[in-house]
């Protein structure tokens, strides 16, 4: 919650910056090949994108284009982002209008923080939109909230929620890290009493030493008992098969 | 008619009595001894005989049922004892006193095992069966007060015989494996049968319906080959019945415990199977013999709470039993006390794997 909190706290800031200094970016982060914006949507664009850089070390560049030429979608990509920023760590979204297709390429530390699914989700926002300006500015808003998880708490975008993704191999989340729920204290409590009233009732059942004698085999004469027919016959058998339990996706978060 | 005996000592005329630890008889008066052959059966002057009380109107139809009227040798008081009393004290004078009649003839005894024990050792023997019980009663600790204790000669019949019997086990085999997807459990099924022959010597079955027979039953065994053969002048100094349930009505009691001996012998020749489960047993008894003999019993009685608790010592080797009151409140504590400790023990390995 704190988190969601500061993240929109970075937004507003960011927003309102953009407004603030408008016409004062000095990088292109949203390349128009296909002039879908108006000079004031890509100055407003290019401000947040801006103010992403500079908060989260990342360069988020968006492009519209029609068409990649004689060059292969991800070629353009890559060409792309080389040709308008030096940040080795970075993400461009290429969207060619044209073939109404999509092209992502990641460099450094973005390859971690703009996950496949995180992709997607950008990708849904932008088709969501009916304007280019409102696509590419929601597609912003989800950059930023991934860079400030992954910034904040090592978290990224996997199936619809975010999971730690820090230096265990083997993730937890903040669940896990609480320990044994406290509605198994009533549960333990039970079993202790049982196994202690098994116990002491064992116990206090030696003060009963009165009891008929089961049978008289001490009175047996030794060496006296002789087997004279002895058979062991097989009746049936039967097969219980039980399928083994397999483990879930949920348990191995 | 009845006659009774008294153990006189030749020296000085007192009430000779039979000491344990010397295996003799001895004048607690003069400290004589004297072999138990030495002492005559049954003299003509030693034996008084006396006519069945016939007490007229004083005693409606019945009212004398079970109850024999004896006179003291030695000062003449009336002694009343039941019917199968063998041997008793006189109320009066303390002379020991045997009923001659209730051992002679078919009735006598073939075998008696003679007192190894005595008193001193029956109370030190109770003192330490109730020390090592848990959850005794504090009050029945503080307030148990020994009422009564006595040695008593118990009837008993002894069952020699060559049983001949089959029994049925149902068995199984279970093995267990599995696979990449599936747990698997094999059980087969056997039907067990086996025959044969056991011997058993001495099989003894109560024989008084005074005695309670899981008392008499939990004291066992008795070492019968210490067994002499019966004379009166043992009973000297303790108390003795005769039987009152006939070696024919014991024979059941006799065959249920060889019937299960059968079952549970053949039962360790059933090998190989993971579970046994009996489904009955026949037998037949061959060159079934009985005896009759008189064991040695310490009978203790204490009395808490208005309620009698009666202990048992085995004479002659020491076995003692007797239950004892348990308090439900201090059992009821420890449970919980106990319950509560596994509990957290429990709860806090589940912390410490979770933590690991």
């Amino acid at each position: 919650m704190t988190k969601k909190i500061f993240a929109a706290l970075i937004a507003l800031i960011i927003c309102l910056s953009a407004v603030i200094s408008a016409s004062a970016y000095t990088q292109e982060y949203v390349i128009d090949y296909a002039d879908k914006l108006s000079s004031g949507e890509l100055e407003e664009l290019n401000l947040f994108a801006e103010k992403l850089e500079t908060a989260y070390g990342v360069a988020v560049l968006f492009c519209i284009t029609e068409g990649t030429g004689d060059v292969t979608a991800d070629e353009f990509a890559s060409e792309t982002y080389s040709d308008y920023t030096d940040n080795e760590n970075g993400i461009i979204i290429v969207h060619d209008d044209w073939n109404n297709a999509y092209c992502v390429f990641t460099s450094g530390n973005a390859e971690e923080t703009f996950t496949n699914a995180a992709v997607d989700s950008m990708n849904d926002a932008y088709d969501l939109n009916e304007s280019y300006y409102g696509g590419i500015y929601a597609c912003y808003n989800l950059a930023m909230e991934y860079l400030e998880n992954g910034y904040s708490g090592g978290y990224v975008y996997e199936s619809e929620e975010f999971v730690y993704a820090g230096e265990s191999d083997e993730p937890k989340t903040e669940n896990e890290k609480d320990g044994v729920s406290i509605i198994w204290l009533p549960v333990s409590l039970l079993i202790g009493l049982l196994v202690g009233f098994i116990i002491i009732n064992s116990v206090a059942s030696k003060n009963k030493s009165v009891k008929m004698q089961e049978n008289a085999t001490v009175y047996t004469r030794p060496g006296s008992m002789v087997i004279t027919g002895s058979a062991d016959n097989f009746l049936y058998k039967n097969l219980d098969r039980t399928e083994k339990p397999k483990q879930t996706e949920n348990q191995n978060k | 008619m009845s006659t009774i005996l008294e153990q006189k000592c030749p020296n000085c005329g007192g009430a000779v009595e039979f000491d344990v630890g010397a295996q003799r008889l001895k004048c607690p008066f003069c400290d004589t001894e004297f072999d138990i052959t030495a002492m005559p059966e049954d003299t003509a002057n030693q034996v008084e005989q006396i006519n069945w009380n016939s007490q007229g109107a004083q005693w409606g139809a019945g009212e004398t049922d079970g109850m024999s009227v004896y006179a003291c040798n030695s000062c003449g008081g009336e002694i009343v004892a039941d019917t199968t009393t063998g041997a008793t004290t006189c109320p009066y004078c303390g002379n020991q006193v045997v009923m001659k009649g209730q051992f002679s003839g078919a009735l006598k005894p073939d075998l008696v095992i003679p007192f190894k024990l005595d008193k001193k050792a029956a109370k030190e023997a109770l003192k330490k069966h109730i020390s090592t019980k848990k959850f005794v009663p504090k009050s029945f600790l503080a307030d148990n007060r020994l009422e009564e204790i006595k040695g008593v000669y118990v009837p008993h019949w002894l069952f020699t015989c060559d049983a001949i019997g089959n029994a049925n086990y149902k068995a199984t085999k279970v093995r267990k494996w599995s696979d990449e997807n599936y747990n698997y459990t094999e059980t087969s099924y056997f039907e067990v049968y086996r025959s044969g022959n056991i011997g058993f010597d001495n099989i003894p079955v109560d024989g008084s319906t005074k005695m309670p027979d899981d008392l008499m039953e939990s004291v066992e065994p008795f070492d019968l080959s210490q067994a002499v053969d019966f004379n009166t002048a043992y009973l000297a100094g303790y108390l003795a019945d005769k039987y009152d349930v006939t070696a024919e009505e014991s024979m059941p009691r006799a065959n249920e415990r060889i019937r299960q001996s059968i079952i549970d012998s053949f039962r360790e020749t059933v090998k190989g199977y993971d579970e046994v489960e009996n489904q009955g047993a026949n037998m037949n008894v061959a060159n079934g013999i009985y005896k009759y003999a008189l064991y040695p019993v310490w009978l203790l009685n204490t009395k808490w709470n208005g309620e009698n608790f009666t202990f048992a010592m085995n004479g002659q080797t020491g076995k003692f039993v007797g239950n004892i009151p348990t308090d439900k409140k201090a059992v009821t504590k420890a449970s919980l006390l106990l319950g509560a400790g596994i509990g957290a023990v429990i709860y806090g390995l589940m912390w410490l794997i979770e933590l690991l």
